[in-house]
């Protein structure tokens, strides 16, 4: 049966090779002209390179803010600058906080465990939902 | 004007800062590094600008408290898990009046949500609290915070927020 043996290598190829996820972005106009001026100083010809390069450099970043190492650029005269860039703070090991003693009345201690002992939580409100998207 | 938010450094400019609050001007000026990093009594989050990242334009300080159970009412204490009671302080958060209306209080918050987020996750905490100024009080209200009744009618009013309600607000 020689139909049979060229359909039974596609089933193989196609369970062998990892599959592919396509990515699609709706950038702004100043975006996307960024990206055509960064894909042609890096002589990238493909959106599929510039994504990759992009992701490996994102990721080393994240990696290093992680470690809580800082990232410097360093001009020939010796200047540095820091880069800031909010999201990567969020990664930098910062949940080591000092413990404290606060004084409470026993009124405060009655109506703080009302609040605590509530079953249900209270909706976020519009305020927090927005703080915690942005 | 792009701005991040970071932990306090010994270089930081604090000098320059003045958000109207003598009181709150002082603490970054005097001991903000110093209770962070020597007294580890609270840590100090600060906002820069990228075109002076040195600058100080705002900040937060966080700390870690809890309450132990058995200073609970007694009434209270069966509904409470019988452990202390592990909190948040949000205990200062102030803007530079040169960089107010801007967003920024609206960012130093949200930023301290995240971090409340992940130090309960770390260490595990059931809410946040502060001590509100009284002309502020409207402002955390915005947020879900809610007043500890008991607090005296002339000083700051202690606030309340339950980390589930801001891990809800996460979820959308």
């Amino acid at each position: 049966m020689p139909a049979r043996t060229p359909k039974k290598r596609i089933e193989g190829s196609t369970r062998s090779r990892p599959r592919k996820t396509k990515f699609q972005a709706d950038l702004a106009p100043a975006d996307d002209r960024m990206v055509r001026v960064l894909k042609d100083e890096l002589q990238l010809s493909s959106n599929t390179d510039f994504l990759s390069d992009a992701l490996a450099l994102f990721r080393w970043a994240v990696s290093e803010r992680k470690l809580g190492n800082r990232i410097v650029s360093e001009s020939a005269s010796g200047e540095r600058r820091v880069l800031l860039f909010p999201r990567l703070e969020r990664v930098a090991p910062d949940v080591a906080l000092p413990h404290v003693q606060i004084q409470w009345t026993a009124r405060e201690l009655e109506s703080l465990a009302a609040l605590v002992s509530a079953k249900e939580a209270t909706p976020p409100t519009e305020a927090l939902i927005r703080a915690m998207r942005d | 004007m792009a701005i991040a938010i970071r932990r306090l450094e010994q270089n930081d400019d604090v000098a320059p800062f003045d958000c109207g609050d003598e009181p709150l001007n002082n603490y970054l000026e005097r001991h903000a590094w110093t209770n962070q990093e020597k007294s580890s009594i609270g840590v100090s989050y600060v906002a820069v600008d990228d075109t002076a990242p040195r600058t100080v334009i705002g900040y937060f300080t966080l700390a870690m408290a809890s309450v132990p159970r058995d200073a609970f009412p007694k009434k209270y204490v069966r509904g409470l898990p019988p452990y202390d009671l592990p909190l948040i302080l949000l205990a200062r958060l102030a803007v530079d009046r040169r960089f107010a209306g801007r967003g920024l209080g609206h960012a130093l918050i949200s930023e301290a949500f995240r971090i409340g987020l992940n130090a309960a996750a770390e260490v595990g905490c059931r809410a946040i609290v502060t001590d509100a100024y009284p002309d502020r009080i409207g402002w955390y209200a915005r947020y879900g915070f809610v007043p500890i009744e008991g607090t005296s009618d002339t000083g700051p009013q202690r606030m309340y927020l339950d980390l589930r309600t801001v891990r809800a607000a996460l979820r959308g």
